[in-house]
């Protein structure tokens, strides 16, 4: 059995379903991102969890008790769980030390019980010399390490984070994904990290969750998404990817017509009708000769627009039925605009799609 | 379609899975109680009490006979009563004219601080300001000692100067003219903030736009500024006009003695002997009416959001260069400073510190005899001092708190049906206070609850008018605090209510000294409600300030007036130090 489970959870505002039916299993000590674009109902699965919000149907589960459902839900203060928040949220009221005190204090801890539990986690956060201070005297990665700490020093069952990197600067955000996760490691809460960017959930997921439309997509591990994405969706998110939409015409071949005829190497084929295949940017090889021999897998079309980028470039390919693809290559393969050129889709690249 | 992670880790964690359920199941039975649906129960029914049940006696005995058969008998009297006509048709042309005067009053002295190199801009605002905290009935009566037509100081300073017999006054206040002009002297502030604020936000782009299209510096602020400050002026002006109507005190004091009547006065009128209660009831409906009309209109107004609100500012406002022009805008700002505070300040120091109002001001004249007669030996003052700051206190303690969390049910949507305790502590806005006043006695002065004769009934009193301010106060100090915050403290294992006690209300600090000063100045001077619902062992300083006016004793009311000002203008002082009071320095937020 899991620790935290979602089991079939769904809020509905009105006639709009934000969290559809959403089913998830989180494993004791795991850190989960839940990752999607703005409006797929991350956030509100991280709320229904931390118990801002009610369900409308289903219910959560941690350790086996229901905590949260259409009937009864346990208000956030008997969870035992801790949450960062998007502003970080710090009491501009007190300082470090009194923010990061306020949990313990609520336990009614002995002072001498604060004072140790505190100073250990100011520490393992590098804040010991910024006790004192106010929030507002602090820069925005102080704040943010404040934060966690604060979350961190109540040992909670499980930790919620929401996008808690999204108020910083790209350094800092890059040096706080790999804090986040080196916490993590050391002390292993079950954790569940809302999240719109990609890098982001890679760095730190033991597991992905990409949510659309308030569903969940799909769920593994950081490589299955990225080379198994089991949806347009999905392949697209992630990493990016061209879709060709087509026909199942053999057991591992699709026609994307106009003489666009594509084997996969991986992937789900759908019973009958229309399917896709992605190829990922970078896995589409341009040349400007034609090709001799088999034309499985080739397709020709006209360059759209090309861009120098130093380390690779960047390519807009029209292809002769009309879609636009795009493609990088390596800075060597420089084929003028408007000219035609000749694609490769090698068949281990292309990843079929069912839906 | 089940997305089970990681299953083969699933065998490995059960154990320990299954210890730490045992374990927060017994943490969950520490008495841990949300008592925010009770609460919203409670406070759903205190503000019914508070504010339905006066309306609806209002509207009980204005719609029954006294034995209680329903009956128009009321309104059909009330329209065929011509003084009653009179008095309404009065009322709302006074109403009328003030709103009209204070509004060609206070534009050019907003736009002169606003959007002008005119020096002294922040010292004129606060002086304005200063206007507001006046009592509108000790500025009346403060006229009245000024231009009295025989014993007004500016009438004897006028026959002194020309050498004129005692029958000739160059003012008479005790008129329709000397009614506007009192009142338009402490309403038109609700205009000039209005529109000062609106010429603060109008961005100077899109005056900058009209300049370089070629409009010429006035063609631009008839063309461009003045549009955009238009539904500021007009509901500067609604706001006024409501306050000019519903008010009691000035009429009182300027109209009885000159022999008319306006509504609320008439009303209180048939509160004296004989009582006529019903038609007491039936006169204050159409009063109610006209006031949430106006209110409605006010409303609609500044909710359209026209132009000058939305996106508030674009680059500091372009300010005219006035020229030689600034001494006519000196004089027009000296002008109307000295009217509505200078000289009324004057009159009551003056007469505070005289035997006789018509005494010339020298040394010798000077005497702390009046300030002895109010605190030693007038005996109802120093129980009307009494009574007025424990109900100041308690008023303000309590309305500040019931709005507080009024305020926070409806911003945090705490309680399903919050936002109808919001409609009902924002509704007695609505209500004049002798409205107020005429349904509360029906409600309580009646053998059930006997309360009349007793502070409680001053204290509900003050309670529904005062909420309003309270509550507008702290609603929109909540929009400045992050959900986060409090969310933060709730997950870590606070209550709502800890966490309204440990964080939202230390944030909201400064706002809840400001609310609760709003609401101590408002009840102090409080007196179209009081005045009906006072006896003589709950007399208030506002109270014995207008019997006092009766008898003429001018000496005894320009002490009791300085008292008031003293006091409010102590608290409005404290409360803008408060940030420095309070301990920490106000910090931004994380």
């Amino acid at each position: 059995m899991a620790f935290v489970e979602l089991d079939k959870l769904t809020k509905r505002y009105g006639q709009l379903t934000v969290v559809k039916e959403v089913d998830l299993a989180i494993e004791k000590g795991k850190l989960v991102c839940l990752l999607g674009p703005s409006g797929c109902g991350k956030t509100t699965t991280l709320r229904l969890v931390a118990g801002f919000v009610q369900p409308s149907d289903g219910q959560i589960r941690v350790g086996g008790r229901v905590v949260s459902s259409p009937k009864a839900s346990e208000p956030p203060e008997a969870r035992n769980m801790s949450m960062i928040f998007q502003s970080y949220a710090l009491w501009p009221h007190m300082t470090v030390f009194e923010n990061v005190a306020y949990g313990l204090r609520l336990r009614r801890l002995g002072k001498a019980d604060i004072q140790t539990k505190a100073s250990r986690i100011l520490q393992a956060t590098k804040l010991e010399s910024l006790a004192e201070r106010y929030p507002g005297e602090l820069s925005g990665g102080q704040q943010q390490r404040v934060s966690l700490a604060r979350a961190l020093v109540i040992e909670p069952e499980t930790l919620l984070l929401d996008e808690p990197l999204s108020n910083l600067d790209a350094n800092l955000r890059e040096e706080m994904r790999f804090e986040i996760r080196r916490l993590h490691d050391e002390f292993r809460y079950t954790t569940v990290y809302v999240t719109h960017d990609q890098t982001e959930a890679m760095t730190a997921a033991d597991v992905i969750v990409v949510m659309n439309q308030g569903n969940v997509e799909q769920a593994g591990s950081p490589e299955d998404i990225y080379e198994r994405p089991r949806s347009e969706f999905v392949a697209q998110f992630i990493g990016g990817a061209n879709i060709f939409k087509g026909k199942r015409v053999g057991t591992d071949t699709v026609d994307c017509g106009n003489g666009l005829v594509l084997r996969c190497g991986s992937g789900d084929y759908a019973a009958s009708g229309q399917m896709a295949v992605s190829v990922r940017h970078h896995d589409l090889h341009l040349t400007n000769e034609k090709p001799s021999g088999d034309l499985a897998n080739w397709t020709s079309g006209k360059v759209l627009r090309q861009v120098y980028l130093g380390s690779h470039r960047d390519y807009l390919v029209s292809l002769s039925g009309g879609e636009t693809v795009r493609a990088i290559a390596p800075v060597n393969v420089a084929i003028p605009e408007n000219q035609q050129v000749w694609l490769h889709c090698p068949p281990d690249r292309c990843r079929a799609l069912a839906h | 379609m089940a997305h089970s992670v990681d299953t083969d880790q699933l065998m490995g964690d059960k154990v320990t899975t299954a210890a730490l359920s045992a374990d927060s199941t017994a943490r969950r039975h520490v008495g841990r109680l949300d008592l925010s649906t009770p609460l919203f129960l409670l406070l759903a029914t205190v503000l019914c009490v508070l504010v339905l049940l006066p309306l609806f006696w209002l509207g009980y005995y204005s719609l029954t006979t006294k034995s209680g058969s329903p009956t128009l008998a009321n309104f059909v009297r009330l329209f065929n009563d011509a003084t009653i006509r009179r008095a309404f048709l009065i009322a709302l042309s006074m109403a009328l004219s003030v709103g009209l005067f204070s509004c060609l009053v206070a534009t050019p002295l907003a736009w002169l601080v606003a959007r002008t190199d005119m020096p002294g801009q922040r010292f004129v605002r606060s002086l304005v300001t200063a206007s507001f905290v006046t009592p509108p009935f000790l500025g009346a009566i403060a006229w009245a000692m000024l231009a009295a037509p025989n014993s007004g100081i500016l009438n004897n300073i006028y026959r002194w100067a020309f050498g004129l017999d005692q029958s000739q006054a160059l003012f008479n206040i005790y008129t329709f003219t000397g009614l506007v002009f009192a009142v338009t002297c402490y309403s038109f502030p609700f205009v000039f903030t209005l529109v000062a604020n609106a010429f603060d936000k109008v961005p100077s782009d899109l005056e900058e736009a009209s300049a370089i299209l070629g409009g010429k510096p006035g063609t631009t602020l008839r063309r461009v500024t003045l549009p955009m400050v238009l539904p500021a002026m007009l509901a500067g002006s609604l706001v006024a006009i409501v306050q000019a109507f519903t008010m009691f005190g000035s009429p009182a004091i300027l109209a009885l003695p000159a022999g008319f009547h306006v509504i609320t006065t008439k009303i209180w009128s048939f509160f004296q002997f004989p009582p006529k209660l019903d038609l007491a009831a039936a006169s204050a409906v159409p009063l109610l009416i006209v006031t949430m009309l106006l209110l409605w209109g006010q409303r609609w107004l500044l909710g359209r959001r026209g132009y000058t609100v939305l996106g508030g500012k674009s680059g500091t406002p372009r300010r005219v260069k006035l020229g030689n022009w600034k001494w006519l805008a000196g004089a027009y700002v000296l002008l109307i400073l000295c009217v509505t505070i200078l000289f009324p300040y004057l009159a009551l120091l003056k007469v505070a510190l005289t035997h006789n109002i018509s005494e010339p001001l020298s040394w010798n004249s000077l005497t702390l005899h009046n300030f002895h007669f109010v605190l030693f030996e007038f005996s109802s003052t120093r129980l009307a001092i009494w009574n007025t700051l424990i109900l100041g206190l308690s008023t303000a303690t309590i309305a500040t708190g019931i709005a507080l969390v009024v305020a926070y049910l409806v911003a945090r949507r705490a309680a399903p049906g919050a936002a109808f305790l919001g409609v009902l502590a924002t509704a007695p806005i609505a209500i004049p206070g002798i409205v107020l006043g005429v349904g509360l006695f029906l409600a309580y002065a009646n053998p059930t609850f006997g309360l009349y004769g007793t502070l409680w009934i001053l204290l509900i009193a003050f309670l529904t008018i005062e909420l309003p301010a309270g509550y507008q106060q702290l609603s929109s100090a909540f929009h400045g605090v992050h959900p986060e915050l409090e969310e933060a403290s709730r997950i870590l294992g606070a209550t709502r209510l800890k966490t309204l006690w440990q964080i939202t209300a230390p944030l909201l600090r400064t706002s809840l000294i400001a609310a609760w000063c709003f609401v101590f100045i408002g009840t102090i001077r409080e007196l179209s409600a009081t005045v009906l619902l006072t006896t003589a062992q709950t007399k208030l300083v506002s109270v014995i300030i207008y019997d006092l006016n009766e008898s003429g004793d001018y000496g005894a009311i320009a002490v009791l007036g300085l008292l008031l000002l003293v006091v409010s203008f102590t608290v409005v002082f404290i409360a803008n130090r408060v940030p420095v009071l309070g301990g920490a320095p106000p910090r931004s937020g994380g």
